[in-house]
């Protein structure tokens, strides 16, 4: 049965349990009633008496009485009138209450154009204040690098606080003060801590909370240039809009998915753009370290890919048909291929991909028994959101990791190392923190837990109810897309075609074998049997640096793609802007037309990598054929491609089978007393977030993070490719017998979590 | 009669022709000047504040309202955090001296001259930077200065001090 209201005489459909303000929102009339403290995933609090609605009861006894939309429960056949002069004189009225204080900022306000409250003001026709006394004022707090904060605008709805305090269980923030002195911020001056601060900006409904990054190279939001694309920072995947101008990107702000990323994203998500526009990032085709024409480059390249003795290798973090297109590549021209640099990540991926469907952000918010094996937040923060928001309905939270992370400070917290990680996930079948839930859902860092690990947690997963779900995440965008047509041993076929000189020539995509991606230590003795390899890639790294052929790519919100997400769930992503050269003074007078007029363009930035594969396969003459592959590949793993603006199409089921057989390298074993390794990430980390230069402001130091009761300065680890030197950080969360060191340090000692490693304290620094 | 009438038509208008014997009414443009009304509408220029500063705040209210769309600028940020324009061009090949920009300043920075009339041998020098915009005083304005009225502080403006602010708040504070 369809249940409507009638607002001003129009039929409005709701949901039982919908207020009327929500259903009006939901139904695109939200401009008959305005309002501030009602948030969609905030809920309502009926704080700003703004939504006044007129409501008529069905007889004639009652008179109309005036009531909050908000919190007036939605039920059929109500009647409500916005259109009467008492309800316009309380909306007014109300609005010119919120304005009696309010700065005349709008001008130099970086809210105004997005301004909730400008909207709303305009909208009750509220112009002149009467009220000619003196405003209040506040001091402002310095919030840290990402949020701005503005306090004399604050119209006390109380949005923020619900915000960080309830929905993101957020302890560093608060309300302040009484009565009209009423304040929202920080106890002392200092960065937020909450990974999720940067939505502040977004529930702010005016210029309390503006984005301080977007500060820096502000631009009015109706000159920007927006499209949808997909969050390329971990594999969750969600939804944003990139603001462009002038050809540069200026904003990241959260695309509504109502599965992944519902109205908030991460502060990873929303700050690790500045890539795009990263001085390091190579934007022009270089040969041997020295900038050079495209087509030289190119000639280059094509002539050692002749000589037949080539390996490709692909990129979890690059999209999927990037990687196609050098598959189909490496196909055409009979060339071994691997999608991830280790032997180990190849079996952790596949081990992901073999876990059957996993749960969409939204089933895990709505799950009631929860485990999180490792440290969620650093990897993939929007999961760790959703696991609060389900802590928030009630859920219970196990945490199994070998330090107290900020999740399982919220929940009951089980110190483990790593090694012993897997036994507790193989008995979590059993295990009491699952009983009795009627959802349960086990969420896992791969990484932490390992191949054997994610082994173990599908095979527990057999055990319980049918209902049961699981998912692991990783910090890269596209692992189950570049996994997916990796077949077993292909990244060990690769090293073994070079170490038995099979090939002298690697071609790599979006890879970083020499820095910090998995197995580098191994490569980077390899790399001394290559006579050249070429890159193409969005970012300076340590493989950029040494490459013999650097193509330049597009970054992601220049170009078309499609990512995998930890679902399993293809997303495609629009090309936003393009990439041109912004000259901040004009050309010389009369040399031509500077942009202003509309005349000369300025050269465009880099292609997407399949412009420079085609290419390639066209120098070497098998470019039908190549076209060919990749059309076949991609309409298999997707026969129906999604489009930008669609929620994305999940790979089936059957496709997963492929990899419940995979093989499984041996589990390390460790001795009780052995120092272990374990995985230490922020949420700012990753290689593309590595460039942004205000989110890696509030990076932690780097170190060897070990419990305080080791007496030491400094230590060196000894790895099977190398040793590492670094300071010691003595951390009180961390479990005995655990070092915990970042990704870089695990490439340069060729080691992965979990693995012992030997350890000389050292006194000095 | 009727003839009679026609006669008197004629001898009016002739008269009326005759009357501006003797009259100058063409005026010798360019060589004499214009006298213009003072509220003419001629080129944008931006001023300053009295003390000196730039008025604009790059709030892009401007280049929003423009007709032609034929200001472009691109906002910068001080190192005591004000706001300014970083470029400011206007394409006075495409600007049709309408006065919205004006009208549209909250800063009161941009103010129009009487100039209306220039030519130039090449499309590209109608194109104006900003240091051929920017003119060294405050206009039609001499007092105003929008940083005393906003909230916000800046420089030696703490909060509280603008006018008709109070002083901040302590919010540390829970008495009545």
């Amino acid at each position: 049965m369809k249940h409507v209201f009638y607002l001003d005489g129009q039929e409005i459909p709701f949901v039982p349990g919908q207020n009327v303000l929500e259903a009006t929102i939901a139904a695109g009339q939200d401009r008959q009633i305005p309002y501030f403290c009602f948030h969609p995933a905030l809920g309502s609090l009926g704080a700003c008496r703004q939504c006044a609605v007129k409501m008529y009861s069905h007889d004639s006894k009652h008179p109309p009485r005036i009531t909050m939309a908000c919190l007036l429960p939605a039920s059929d056949d109500l009647q409500l009138v916005t259109l009467e002069n008492d309800v316009h004189t309380e909306h007014r009225e109300i609005i010119e209450l919120l304005m009696t204080n309010h700065p005349l900022d709008c001008p130099v306000c970086d809210e105004g154009g997005q301004c909730h409250l400008q909207d709303m003001t305009v909208q009750t026709g509220h112009s002149v204040r009467h009220y000619g006394g003196p405003k209040r004022t506040y001091r402002n707090q310095n919030l840290g690098p990402l949020v701005y904060q503005e306090m004399n605008r604050c119209i006390t709805c109380y949005r923020c606080v619900r915000f960080y305090q309830d929905a993101a269980l957020g302890e560093d923030f608060g309300v302040f003060g009484s009565r009209n002195r009423v304040s929202f911020g920080r106890l002392e001056d200092g960065p937020l801590e909450s990974p999720f601060s940067g939505n502040l900006v977004e529930v702010c409904p005016t210029g309390v909370f503006t984005d301080k990054v977007f500060r820096h190279d502000y631009v009015r939001v109706w000159d920007l240039q927006q499209g949808p694309s997909v969050c390329p920072h971990c594999a969750v995947g969600c939804n944003t809009t990139p603001g462009a101008r002038l050809g540069t990107l200026r904003r990241i702000r959260n695309r509504q998915h109502p599965e992944i990323n519902g109205h908030f994203l991460c502060d990873r998500g929303r700050y690790a753009f500045p890539y795009v526009t990263a001085h390091s990032r190579p934007l022009q085709p270089r040969l041997k370290g020295e900038t050079s024409r495209q087509e030289a480059v190119l000639r280059q390249l094509a002539s050692r890919l002749e000589e037949g003795r080539s390996g490709f290798l692909g990129s979890p973090r690059e999209d999927l048909q990037s990687n196609l297109g050098l598959f189909a590549l490496a196909d055409c021209l009979h060339a071994p291929f691997a999608a991830v640099t280790s032997s180990w990540a190849e079996a952790l991926a596949q081990q992901c991909l073999a876990l059957p469907q996993a749960p969409s952000l939204q089933e895990v918010a709505a799950a009631d028994r929860i485990v999180v094996i490792g440290d969620l937040d650093s990897i993939a923060p929007m999961a760790g959101f959703a696991v609060r928001q389900a802590l928030g309905r009630g859920a219970r939270l196990t945490v199994l990791a070998s330090s107290r992370t900020g999740l399982a400070r919220k929940g009951d917290y089980r110190p483990l190392r790593p090694s012993a990680l897997r036994d507790q996930v193989a008995q979590l079948a059993d295990d009491p923190c699952l009983q009795g839930g009627r959802v349960p859902v086990l969420l896992a860092t791969a990484e932490t837990l390992g191949p054997s690990g994610l082994y173990a947690l599908r095979k527990t997963l057999e055990k319980l109810p049918a209902n049961a779900r699981a998912g692991a995440f990783v910090n890269r965008p596209n692992l189950f897309g570049a996994a997916y047509f990796a077949a077993d041993g292909h990244t060990e076929r690769l090293q073994q075609a070079l170490r038995q000189r099979e090939i002298n020539h690697l071609l790599c995509l979006g890879a970083d074998p020499l820095g910090e991606d998995w197995g580098a230590g191994a490569w980077r003795t390899l790399s001394s049997g290559l006579e050249g390899f070429a890159l193409l890639d969005m970012v300076d790294s340590a493989t950029a640096r040494a490459a013999e052929a650097l193509l330049p790519v597009a970054a992601f919100p220049e170009r078309a793609g499609l990512f995998v997400n930890y679902e399993g769930r293809i997303q495609a992503f629009a090309p936003v802007y393009q990439r041109e050269a912004q000259v901040l003074h004009s050309a010389v007078h009369g040399s031509g037309f500077p942009d202003a007029a509309g005349g000369m363009k300025h050269p465009l930035g880099p292609p997407s990598p399949l412009f420079w594969l085609g290419r390639l396969a066209e120098l070497l003459h098998v470019h039908e054929a190549w076209q060919k592959r990749l059309d076949f590949y991609l309409h298999f793993l997707c026969p129906a491609a999604p489009d930008p603006d669609s929620p994305g199409v999940l790979l089936p089921d059957t496709i997963r089978a492929r990899f419940e057989i995979a093989t499984l390298p041996l589990p390390p074993t460790v001795g009780p007393e052995q120092w272990e390794l374990d995985i230490f990430r922020w949420y700012g980390g990753e290689t593309l977030a590595d460039t942004a230069e205000d989110l890696q402001s509030l990076a932690p130091l780097r170190g060897l993070r070990v419990h305080p009761d080791v007496q030491a300065a400094s230590a060196t680890l000894q790895g099977p490719c190398g040793q590492l030197h670094l300071p010691v950080i003595p951390c009180e969360d961390m479990v005995q017998g655990v070092i915990a060191i970042d990704q870089e340090g695990f490439a340069e000692l060729g080691l992965y979590p979990g693995d012992p490693v030997e350890v000389t304290w050292e006194q000095e620094p | 009669m009727r003839m009679w009438r026609n006669f008197v038509d004629l001898g009016a208008g002739l008269w009326t022709t005759l009357r501006q014997l003797g009259r100058i009414s063409t005026v010798s443009y360019p060589e004499a000047p214009l006298n213009l009304p003072p509220r003419w509408r001629g080129r944008p220029t931006l001023t300053r504040d009295p003390d000196g500063d730039e008025r604009c705040v790059a709030c892009q209210l401007c280049s929003a309202v423009c007709p032609t769309r034929c200001i472009e600028l691109q906002a910068g940020e001080r190192a005591d955090t004000r706001r300014y324009p970083l470029t400011f061009r206007i394409n006075f090949s495409r600007c049709i001296y309408c006065g919205l920009c004006e009208e549209a300043c909250p800063t009161l920075a941009i103010q129009l001259l009487d100039e209306f009339a220039f030519s130039k041998q090449h499309h590209a020098d109608f194109i104006y930077e900003k240091d051929a915009l920017l003119i060294d005083g405050t206009g039609k304005h001499p007092h105003y200065n929008f940083y005393r009225h906003s909230g916000v502080a800046l420089g030696d403006k703490n909060k509280g001090e603008g006018i008709n602010e109070k002083p901040p708040v302590n919010v540390r504070s829970n008495l009545p």
